[in-house]
């Protein structure tokens, strides 16, 4: 074989042999960009979709209050915003299926008017308070409980100042304390014994680095009684409009008192109307920056109860549920802060294609 | 054994592929369209977190009372899970004010961005600041 025939067989051997590796190299280098590219839409077409569910009031702009009406388009800012990302109390409780005025997906999804969209929208506290019972013990006449109360934001510490009742029937206990900078505080409250039934422990916490930053949680205990029903099987609260409205579940439910909580106060709610089996209450509007708690306290036959709902209703979750989405669907998930009744929450959108249950 | 030709095409294929090489280099060093949006997502939630903590007043009042401390603790609250950030506050004068550092971890792991966001105390002798937070994407 003649030496130029070998040297030509040899270069092409290695200009193949190098434009494969070219070849291989260039894929996969490009790979993660060419998927970039193919997600790029997505991303660039759920950001404004977020933004206007967020900012605008929707139509008409105060549906939040229209009990039985929907709106014909979806925005959950208030009708007259001071700030960016101003959400409306009463649409945000609208959203919590526990209200009994709340939408559906469905009503949600059209009135989005988005067709090719679904979406889950979940608005929580900016922080966790969790409360865990440490001891309880007798002293004269009453039963001292001391509690633990921790503030986290996913795991990490959160210092702030508490404001905690504890409720039996129409006895209130207030004890204001706080958690040092590991997020961890503790307190005890004394209950007469004179007492029975459901007990309620509110707790609001509020972050030191600013008085916006507020958290709540209730823990439900048996004092000299046994372990409490589930929250809402007396009652349907459902707070709306700045009326707590009071499905009773049972004809023999007697109601006792109506309450709000907030960091700072708590008072009694004057009852509005008394109609077949339901109850409504007017709830004041509060300059306080607080989530409120109301709680219904009252007995059926023999079981004294006390049953809570936060106004605004959260933490709510609504909307598609992408868990169940297919393998390799693209879900564009969103965060914002957005403040409502001057209190900070964290609102997670999440979009996706219609692979989510509508 | 080898001629002069041959030597030319080996030579030949080395420079087309040094040239494909180079372009392809070239080419993934401009960022992608998709990280220009993270980017700029994550630029958007970093003042819009600056502009919450500041909505009555806080961050002027925490920085006067020179507070370090509780405005790393507000931007923990308010910044994503997995978004670490560095703040650094400066006076009207462009001197750096905060001598500590006010981040929550460092910004080695990932592609940083920017933002500024003005700030001012509400009292009867206003002063001004501007704060630079640096916000990335923890790895």
């Amino acid at each position: 074989m003649p030496s130029a025939s070998i040297d030509t067989f040899l270069a092409s051997t290695v200009i193949v042999i190098l434009v494969l590796s070219a070849m291989a190299g260039t894929t996969k280098l490009m790979a993660p960009y060419l998927d970039d590219l193919s997600n790029r839409d997505e991303a660039e077409r759920f950001q404004p979709l977020a933004s206007h569910l967020l900012l605008t009031a929707g139509t008409p702009t105060n549906w939040g209050q229209l009990k039985d009406v929907a709106p014909d388009s979806f925005g959950l800012a208030t009708a007259d915003p001071s700030q960016p990302y101003e959400l409306d109390i009463d649409k945000v409780s609208r959203l919590n299926s526990a209200n009994i005025y709340s939408l559906t997906y469905a009503d949600l999804w059209e009135a989005l008017g988005v067709k090719d969209v679904s979406f889950n929208i979940e608005i929580r506290t900016l922080f966790e308070v969790s409360i865990t019972v440490v001891s309880n013990f007798t002293v004269g006449a009453a039963t001292v409980y001391e509690f633990e109360v921790a503030t986290r934001k996913s795991g990490m510490p959160v210092s702030a100042d508490l404001s905690s009742y504890v409720v039996v029937q129409d006895f209130v206990n207030k004890t204001i304390s706080s958690t040092s900078s590991s997020g961890v505080g503790s307190f005890a409250v004394s209950v007469p014994n004179s007492l029975n039934g459901t007990a309620l422990l509110l707790v609001f916490a509020r972050a030191r680095a600013n008085s916006q930053m507020i958290s709540f949680s209730v823990y439900a205990f048996g004092h000299n009684s046994e372990t409490p029903l589930p929250n809402q099987t007396f009652t349907r609260l459902s707070p709306l409009d700045y009326v707590l409205n009071v499905p009773l579940a049972y004809s023999t439910v007697e109601v006792l008192k109506a309450q709000a909580f907030s960091f700072n106060h708590n008072f009694s709610l004057a009852q509005k109307t008394i109609g077949v089996q339901t109850l409504e209450y007017y709830v004041p509007r509060l300059l306080d920056s607080s989530p409120m708690i109301l709680v219904l306290t009252g007995s059926n036959v023999s079981t004294s109860f006390a049953e809570w709902v936060a106004y605004p209703q959260l933490p709510l979750q609504t909307g598609a549920d992408f868990t169940a989405s297919t393998a390799g669907s693209k879900i564009v998930s969103q965060s914002r802060i957005v403040t409502i009744d001057s209190v900070l929450y964290e609102v997670v959108t999440k979009w996706g294609g219609l692979s989510g249950n509508v | 054994m080898f001629d002069q030709k041959g030597q030319i095409r080996i030579i030949e294929a080395f420079l087309s592929v040094a040239v494909i090489f180079s372009a392809l280099l070239v080419s993934v060093t401009f960022p992608s369209t998709s990280n220009l949006i993270k980017q700029k997502s994550l630029a958007n939630t970093g003042i819009q977190a600056l502009m919450k903590f500041d909505a009555n007043g806080t961050l002027g009042s925490l920085i006067v009372q020179q507070k370090w401390a509780y405005i790393m603790e507000g931007l923990d609250v308010l910044l994503p899970v997995g978004v670490s950030f560095n703040l650094t506050v400066y006076d009207a004068n462009g001197r750096q004010i905060n001598p500590q550092v006010i981040q929550n971890s460092n910004l080695l792991s990932g592609e940083a961005v920017s933002v500024q966001y003005v700030c001012a105390t509400q009292s009867e002798n206003v002063e001004f600041f501007v704060l630079h937070l640096q916000l990335a994407w923890a790895s």
